[in-house]
């Protein structure tokens, strides 16, 4: 009998920490990757990507947690998309090769290999971000957090967290080397304003 | 006025410099009958401004460069070891619109059905038909070699620049310049230097990929594709064979330029819609 409740304890430790693991699907509709960087010199362009999906996960027993992010680098915009006369706008200009190459790298993704908390909440994820086919460490600082029940939508039937992630890296690490950096910086800021709903 | 022209970026990377570039090469080389290697030396000082020169990942832009530096050395092979006859003129066409292929075929998978056999198809016809017809019909005239160079260079450029790309519209324009260093030695001494496979492989093999390129990666409508592949066939066309060699250079120029032009006025208004 010892031997039998001794091995269905053992067979249940693992699921008691795997109920810890919240996974968590990003919301598209709510989360939108924006960057910012000097143009001319002068002034700061921003921009942002329309269509990202990805997935997060929390285990707040262990403070740990993972995030993959995938944006579909075609969806970029910075607000001019209107030729007005001009052979190209900048958000046609942004998407080839000088820039992003979305015919070749449709996609640009994070992944991070660590999360580390303070107190109960995410604080900073290290990770790597794929741009144009080449990965390289870039870490964000988790600026927002909050989780709960979603009650304007769903009554509190669906529990969610959002928030906000920044970060930066230079593009030209990249490959992204057209105009760096007198005409375009090469500093890039990104945010990552996000909401996922737990599964 | 001049130091605005001079900080342009155009000038800063797809005139100056690849045209210096090009004039040292095809006056240190003519000698040795390898002054063609101009065009190349342009490319790669073009690439090397706008981009830097990289091999990885190995995008299609990359893979151009590959091709370009490849046919450094397949255009003097040729000149020197095999002296091309109608097969090998065809093989070089093929070979071409192979490395067109290699350079594209990922991009071109990714077309839906048709758009993926009009864009692909456009590639290799103009691949093949630049550099064949260009090996068989240019290669003994480097004044109508280099106006073919010049008026392809200097169409691609213009024309990628209205499709959205200013680093395909530099490279186009560092061709034309190469090719303008190429000719210009020749136009002073008025004495017609040699073209061979040795400039006319990697001229038409460089302005070709490129165009195909813009084609691809942005928006280059692909008839415009077509059309600048007859710019060696304009240039062909009969001039004033007896006079002097600057006055040649310009005419075939001309000719060039008219269809570059053509290319040209169709990649605007497309670029509207």
């Amino acid at each position: 009998m010892k031997p039998l409740v001794v091995g269905l304890i053992a067979a249940a430790l693992p699921l008691a920490a795997a109920a810890q693991v919240e996974n968590y699907n990003i919301d598209p509709l709510h989360t939108f990757p924006h960057f910012e960087l000097e143009h001319l010199g002068f002034a700061m362009l921003r921009g942002r990507f329309d269509k990202t999906a990805g997935k997060f996960t929390i285990d707040r027993a262990a403070k740990t947690g993972a995030l993959e992010v995938v944006v579909q680098t075609t969806s970029v915009t910075t607000g001019d998309n209107d030729r007005d006369g001009r052979p190209r706008t900048r958000d046609e200009h942004l998407r080839t090769p000088d820039f992003f190459n979305v015919a070749e790298f449709p996609t640009m993704t994070y992944r991070s290999t660590a999360v580390n908390f303070a107190g109960d909440n995410p604080d900073a994820i290290e990770g790597n971000l794929t741009l144009l086919g080449v990965s390289k460490p870039v870490a964000l600082k988790v600026e927002r957090w909050r989780c709960g029940p979603d009650m304007v939508r769903t009554q509190g039937k669906r529990f969610m967290c959002g928030g906000n992630a920044v970060g930066s890296f230079k593009r030209t690490d990249f490959g992204m080397k057209f105009g760096a950096p007198a005409a375009i910086g090469d500093e890039v800021k990104l945010w990552i304003s996000f909401y996922g709903f737990r599964q | 006025m001049l130091e605005e022209l001079l900080a342009n970026p155009v000038v800063q990377a797809g005139v100056a410099p690849p045209f210096l570039a090009a004039l040292i090469v095809a006056v240190a080389l003519s000698p040795l009958r390898l002054g063609g290697l101009a065009v190349i030396a342009a490319f790669v000082v073009c690439v090397h401004f706008v981009t830097g020169i990289e091999f990885t990942p190995l995008t299609a832009t990359r893979k151009i460069l590959i091709l370009a530096i490849a046919a450094a050395g397949i255009g003097p092979l040729l000149d020197f070891a095999l002296k091309p006859t109608r097969i090998g003129v065809a093989l070089i066409a093929v070979g071409a619109a192979g490395g067109a292929l290699w350079a594209f075929w990922p991009v071109i998978l990714q077309k839906p059905g048709m758009q993926a056999w009009l864009f692909g198809g456009s590639a290799v016809v103009a691949l093949a038909f630049m550099v064949g017809f260009a090996q068989a019909r240019l290669a003994g005239d480097g004044v109508r070699a280099g106006a073919a160079a010049l008026a392809l260079g200097l169409g691609v450029g213009i024309a990628a620049i209205f499709s959205a790309s200013l680093s395909y519209g530099l490279y186009g324009i560092a061709l034309g310049a190469g090719a303008g260093g190429f000719l210009l030695p020749q136009m002073i001494r008025g004495r017609k230097a040699a073209a061979g496979a040795t400039f006319t492989v990697p001229a038409m093999l460089i302005g070709g990929l490129v165009a195909v390129g813009a084609m691809l990666l942005a928006q280059l409508p692909w008839y415009c594709v077509l059309i600048l592949a007859l710019v060696p066939v304009a240039v062909r066309l009969p001039g004033p064979e007896q006079a002097p060699v600057w006055l040649q250079a310009v005419v075939f120029s001309l000719y060039g330029f008219v269809i570059a032009g053509v290319a040209c006025a169709l990649a605007w208004p497309s670029s509207q819609t």
